[in-house]
């Protein structure tokens, strides 16, 4: 049994190690390079032995986090608690208002027999267990998956803006790259003109907070900064009117026919704990209409 | 064995941390490389054969979940810990000037393969931001990190070698 055993260990010099491995490396990189999704055996003993930990970790983290933040901060949230008092009162007076204009334009859109523009859709909450260890790109692991009926290019929102699209799902995780990687390049649209441009993340804005916009063909010149963008009709795998974000500057291109710039995102990037899945592909959608 | 599990346990809670205890502060905020880190401690206290195989494992995790194409990161930690693991018993390896150096070398060779394979290609060719921004940083934090945390790794591995010697005098006399 030693024997054997030296034997093997004399035999499997480093070089020869390194050589198996190196081929082993090259053929999964050639095999996997095109792919376009990933199920494998692999994917599902690495889902179960590492998700529910990365779960357990961060929940520790973030309530230590909160924790911390919290008695930090607590001079800073009277303050802040008398000023949103304020406002509340402010937004009641307001709101009751609005709900008179909502019925009225109830009542219309009844009278004209308008469909709702935007059809509710159906949205799975999900935590963020992980984040991609390098710093080349921003992608994030979440705790739900293939169980919980969400699929490969489902859109994720956090709070009123899209963060980005699912990836690769395994059994009770799913992999969410978020607009602003750099590798990200979606199909967006004026809100009020339907004028389409391209978004499209990139990793040297990522210190401001921004992303770039390019090829918009802004017609009727009325995009401004602050104009809203949203996820175009013409995406393949965005759903239509997802807010994107706001213009934050704008320049016209050097051919004169088209303008670029960059745009705020809507969703807070800087703290990502939360995100809602709409679980609606919008290859699917299409087809059922 | 003892020792392959320990080193196991350590890697797997070192790609834990990574992804979540250091990522938590932001999205976009720059972290230390914790399993670069590992793969060249270990290749710098025990050789090309262990860096090789610690650095094949850092990147096929890393690989699973977060890269498109399986083998890309497995192929540059691996080869980083062959690397490394060339300067074993050259060095006194209790001293934690060469490790920084090589952590230093091997974060900027890292970078650089992550920008010309996944940033240059697709025409990205501001370098200077790209270093000044991230690779600069990371390779400082991790640095830092080898600073603090190498002897502490240095104890941990020589601890596991006494042992696994022990055991092995005592099965020899048993003989």
């Amino acid at each position: 049994m030693r024997k054997t055993r030296k034997f093997l260990n004399g035999l499997l010099k480093s070089r020869h190690v390194l050589i198996v491995l190196v081929i082993i490396c090259i053929t999964l990189i050639l095999a996997t390079f095109t792919r376009e999704n990933s199920q494998g055996p692999l994917y599902t003993i690495a889902g179960t032995v590492i998700t529910p930990f990365q779960n357990g970790v961060n929940r520790v983290g973030n309530s230590l986090l909160d924790w911390s933040s919290g008695f930090k901060n607590v001079q800073k949230l009277n303050a802040e608690n008398e000023e949103l008092r304020a406002k509340i009162d402010e937004l009641t007076a307001q709101n009751t208002q609005l709900i008179q204009a909502q019925a009225e334009l109830k009542r219309l859109e009844d009278l004209y027999e308008l469909d709702q523009e935007y059809p509710e859709y159906t949205k799975v909450a999900a935590s963020v267990i992980s984040k991609d260890p390098g710093n080349w790109y921003s992608t994030f692991v979440i705790n739900k998956g293939t169980a919980d009926g969400l699929a490969v290019d489902m859109n994720v929102l956090a709070g009123s803006g899209l963060i980005g699209i699912i990836t690769e799902t395994g059994e009770n995780w799913s992999t969410v790259r978020t607009i602003i990687d750099d590798a990200s390049s979606i199909s967006g649209m004026i809100a009020s003109t339907s004028d389409t441009c391209v978004v499209s993340g990139n990793l040297s804005m990522m210190d401001s907070g921004k992303i770039e916009f390019s090829e918009l063909k802004d017609r009727d010149e009325v995009v401004t900064e602050g104009t809203a963008i949203v996820t175009s009709n013409i995406s393949t795998k965005f759903l239509t009117g997802l807010l994107i974000g706001y213009v934050a500057e704008i320049e016209e291109d050097s051919n004169h026919l088209t303008k670029s710039g960059t745009l705020i995102p809507a969703a807070d990037f800087k703290n990502i704990r939360e995100v809602l899945v709409i679980k609606e592909l919008k290859q699917t959608k299409e087809m059922s209409n | 064995m003892r020792r392959k599990v320990v080193i196991f346990v350590i890697l797997w809670l070192f790609y834990i941390l990574q992804t979540t205890v250091f990522q938590l502060q932001t999205v976009t905020g720059v972290s230390p490389n914790l399993l670069l880190f590992l793969t060249v401690s270990l290749a710098f206290m025990q050789g090309k054969k262990e860096g090789l195989v610690v650095g094949f494992l850092c990147g096929l995790l890393i690989d699973l979940f977060y890269s498109r194409t399986l083998g890309f990161h497995a192929l540059i930690y691996l080869l980083i810990g062959y690397g490394t693991g060339h300067f074993c018993h050259v060095f006194f390896d209790e001293d934690v000037k060469m490790p920084i150096i090589l952590v230093a070398v091997t974060d900027f060779i890292y970078s650089m393969y992550i920008y010309v394979f996944g940033f240059l290609l697709r025409g990205r060719l501001e370098f200077g931001i790209y270093f000044t921004q991230i690779i600069l940083p990371e390779i400082i934090y991790t640095v830092l990190i080898t600073l603090i945390f190498y002897r502490l790794l240095f104890k941990i591995n020589h601890a596991l070698i006494d042992r696994q010697k022990e055991e092995r005098q005592s099965l020899w006399i048993r003989d």
